[in-house]
């Protein structure tokens, strides 16, 4: 809301008058003062003077004389808006210009006035409106960012209350198909495990209803580490083969093997390609058949490309624009299939965006649907470049430093991993952030965690950051979780006196030769013996 | 049946369990999946009675609901600390709120571990066997 109130007070209304030209200034300056209402009139030459004032001062209105010669129309009034969102602006239009001021009208603007035509009186009135409409309109959006506050805190609620009558109904059920409440004649088993079934359908609704409701938000948490992307498909496969099997429908991979790594969220990754070839799974009928394909496209070296094909009946060509819409649903799903929220798609696609990938469908009725996205390359040199580089040449002294955390034998796995992420946190703060990278780890199937940074900083004064992070990530793993810390370093040779390279080839040299020496260690790291781990032990 | 012993020689069989929850049902099945797994189970519906509980019947390990009457979960946690011969028991969560929001704070405030209902039972089961098995070791001390 504005904090001034409306025009007719006793002090002095402000107003930034932005004008090049000295006669029409003063000719607005004139018509203000023989108004009734007192204005304090700040009048500015450009679009930049005036900037400069809303930094320090925001008006109760804008009065922008459309045709300063330093500044291109359309342009000059949407920067004002940005900078002053909160403040009315009304424009002051030759009569020529009476097209563009309307325009501008359209695009947020106010109101305008006539050069030529100008009095007192309506000059004051079309403040006066300005500011009342600008209040309406600030009114609204606050009521509207109320409304989705309100709906978000009403959607969390909603999905905590159903959450715990779903658990006991999980419990019990649960409990009577384990047996441990007698032994249960078959077809008691059998309906009981299609109340299970729908207990857990029920789940997953409420599970989708808060990740659209993020995703919505632009909340939808992504932590892109390096993944073989290869390994996530057989996952995800593995665990739908099942539900395949009982459909009768074939479940088939083709991954290219010499795709590099990718930059993504496992996890999430994960649950996109489960909502696929879940969904391509539930539209094929038995015989049927479903293929996950990840390949290298060379038109777009920079991404891996993915894909679900199924050989299901297909999406009729209308819907194809609206599938990955919130709550769409396919109204001819006639098998029994319930479709669910509408939300798994919604979802994946968001993910997906999320990442800087695209995700598209194309489909013909009946001969199937494939839905494809994409996902970025892991680019070693691409996130290097900023720290490494100063002044367009490579900084001197780079050094790589090796954090291994150890879990001792019997540490639990969701603390460890949960650990892991938070010494990652604290690794973060450790380093200079112009200067240092800490590189995305590698998705590793052991629980011992590695961490690499690319630091800017010659041997000699190392220990300096060695210490930092022995000392801060150290006190964390000793605090939470029984585990052993490791921080190494080593020099990584800069570039020879002469180089012909340019600074991009050399980035590229220091990625190549950080890669090199992270993989001969071995990053999936199995080759620690538990005895080194105790020797290093801090 | 074979019987395991964690680092201090006592058995996991029989180990008494507290559960701590204000759904009473939910606390029954619970109960009758851990007695079903050889644990013995003690359980309170609130706060207050949490701590008090705690105290008389010294359990090896707390499965505890945020959402709690007279004191939550947070609070339960907190209090724990407060006394010697309880800030070491391992607490595992089991809420119903979101872990975007909840499972960081929960672990920082002293919880072993964070699940949220409905949680796979094979899983609560096989970190319940974890913890008393390692004969967790709680904030400060030292892992060798």
């Amino acid at each position: 809301m504005m904090e001034h109130g409306p025009v007719m007070e006793h002090d002095a209304a402000k107003v930034l008058l932005i004008a090049e030209k000295p006669e029409a200034a003063d000719l607005v300056r004139l018509r203000l003062v023989e108004s009734d209402c007192r204005y304090e009139v700040n009048c500015v030459p450009r679009i930049s003077d005036a900037l400069a004032c809303l930094e320090v001062e925001t008006p109760l209105l804008v009065l922008l004389d459309l045709n300063p010669p330093h500044s291109h129309g359309a342009e000059s009034y949407r920067r004002i808006m940005q900078k002053a969102p909160n403040v009315p602006v009304v424009i002051l239009s030759g009569q020529d210009d009476e097209p563009m001021a309307i325009k501008a009208v359209r695009q947020g603007v106010q109101d305008y006035v006539i050069k030529s035509d100008i009095t007192a009186k309506q000059l004051e009135r079309s403040i006066r409106k300005a500011v009342e409409r600008k209040e309406h309109l600030l009114a609204i959006e606050a009521a509207r960012q109320r409304q989705l506050e309100f709906k978000d805190q009403f959607l969390s609620h909603v999905s905590h209350e159903l959450r715990t009558p779903l658990t006991c109904i999980h419990q019990y059920v649960t409990l009577l198909l384990d047996g441990l409440a007698g032994p249960m004649a078959p077809n008691q088993t059998e309906h009981l495990k299609a109340v299970l079934k729908s207990v857990n359908q029920l789940h997953a609704m409420i599970r989708d209803l808060l990740e659209a409701t993020r995703a919505e938000n632009g909340k939808l948490r992504v932590e892109p580490r390096c993944v073989d992307i290869g390994e996530l498909i057989r996952q995800a496969v593995a665990m739908l083969r099942a539900t395949a099997a009982e459909k009768g429908v074939g479940l088939e991979v083709g991954v290219d093997q010499t795709i590099p790594l990718v930059y993504a969220d496992a996890d999430r990754t994960l649950e996109v390609l489960m909502n696929l070839i879940d969904n391509a799974i539930k539209f094929t009928a038995c015989d049927g058949s479903v293929v996950v394909k990840a390949a290298m496209v060379e038109t777009d070296p920079s991404s891996v490309y993915l894909s679900v094909s199924d050989s299901g009946r297909g999406i009729v060509q209308e819907a194809l624009p609206r599938v990955f819409e919130r709550l769409y649903q396919d109204p001819n799903a006639v098998d029994g299939n319930r479709t669910g929220l509408g939300l798994g798609l919604y979802i994946a696609k968001e993910i997906v965006t999320r990442h800087g990938g695209r995700m598209w469908v194309a489909s013909e009725p009946g001969n199937g649907s494939t839905f494809s996205f994409t996902l970025p390359l892991y680019s070693l040199a691409k996130l290097l470049a900023p720290a490494i580089t100063h002044q367009g040449r490579l900084r001197e002294d780079i050094v790589l430093v090796r954090v291994e955390l150890t879990p001792l034998s019997k540490a639990l796995r969701g603390s460890w991993k949960e650990a892991c992420q938070r010494a990652l946190e604290r690794l973060r703060q450790c380093v200079s952030v112009d200067k240092d990278l800490v590189l995305p780890p590698m998705e590793s199937g052991g629980a011992v965690e590695t961490f690499h940074v690319v630091a800017s900083i010659g041997m000699d004064r190392v220990n300096i950051l060695l210490d930092r992070i022995r000392d801060q990530v150290g006190a964390l793993l000793k605090q939470k979780v029984n585990g052993t810390l490791r921080v190494t370093a080593e020099p990584i040779p800069g570039p020879p006196a002469a180089d012909p390279r340019t600074v991009e080839q050399q980035v590229w040299g220091v990625a190549d030769y950080v890669t090199e020496i992270i993989q001969r260690s071995g990053w999936s790291n199995t080759h620690f013996t538990e005895k080194e781990n105790h020797e290093n032990a801090h | 049946m074979r019987t395991e012993n964690d680092s201090d020689g006592l058995p996991i069989n029989r180990a008494k369990i507290m559960v701590v929850d204000d759904d009473p049902d939910l606390r029954q099945a619970l109960s009758l999946r851990l007695q079903a797994n050889n644990f013995d189970t003690v359980n309170v519906c609130d706060g207050y009675s949490a701590i008090a509980m705690a105290q008389k019947e010294h359990p090896r390990l707390i499965i505890l609901d945020l959402g709690l009457p007279a004191g939550d979960g947070f609070a339960v946690l907190k209090n724990l600390q407060e006394y010697p011969a309880l800030a070491a028991i391992p607490v595992i969560v089991l809420t119903a709120r979101d872990p975007e929001s909840t499972e960081k704070r929960t672990l920082e405030s002293g919880a072993v571990a964070f699940f949220q209902k409905p949680a796979d039972n094979e899983e609560l089961l096989g970190v319940i066997r974890a913890c008393l098995r390692t004969g967790w070791e709680k904030s400060g001390s030292s892992p060798s």
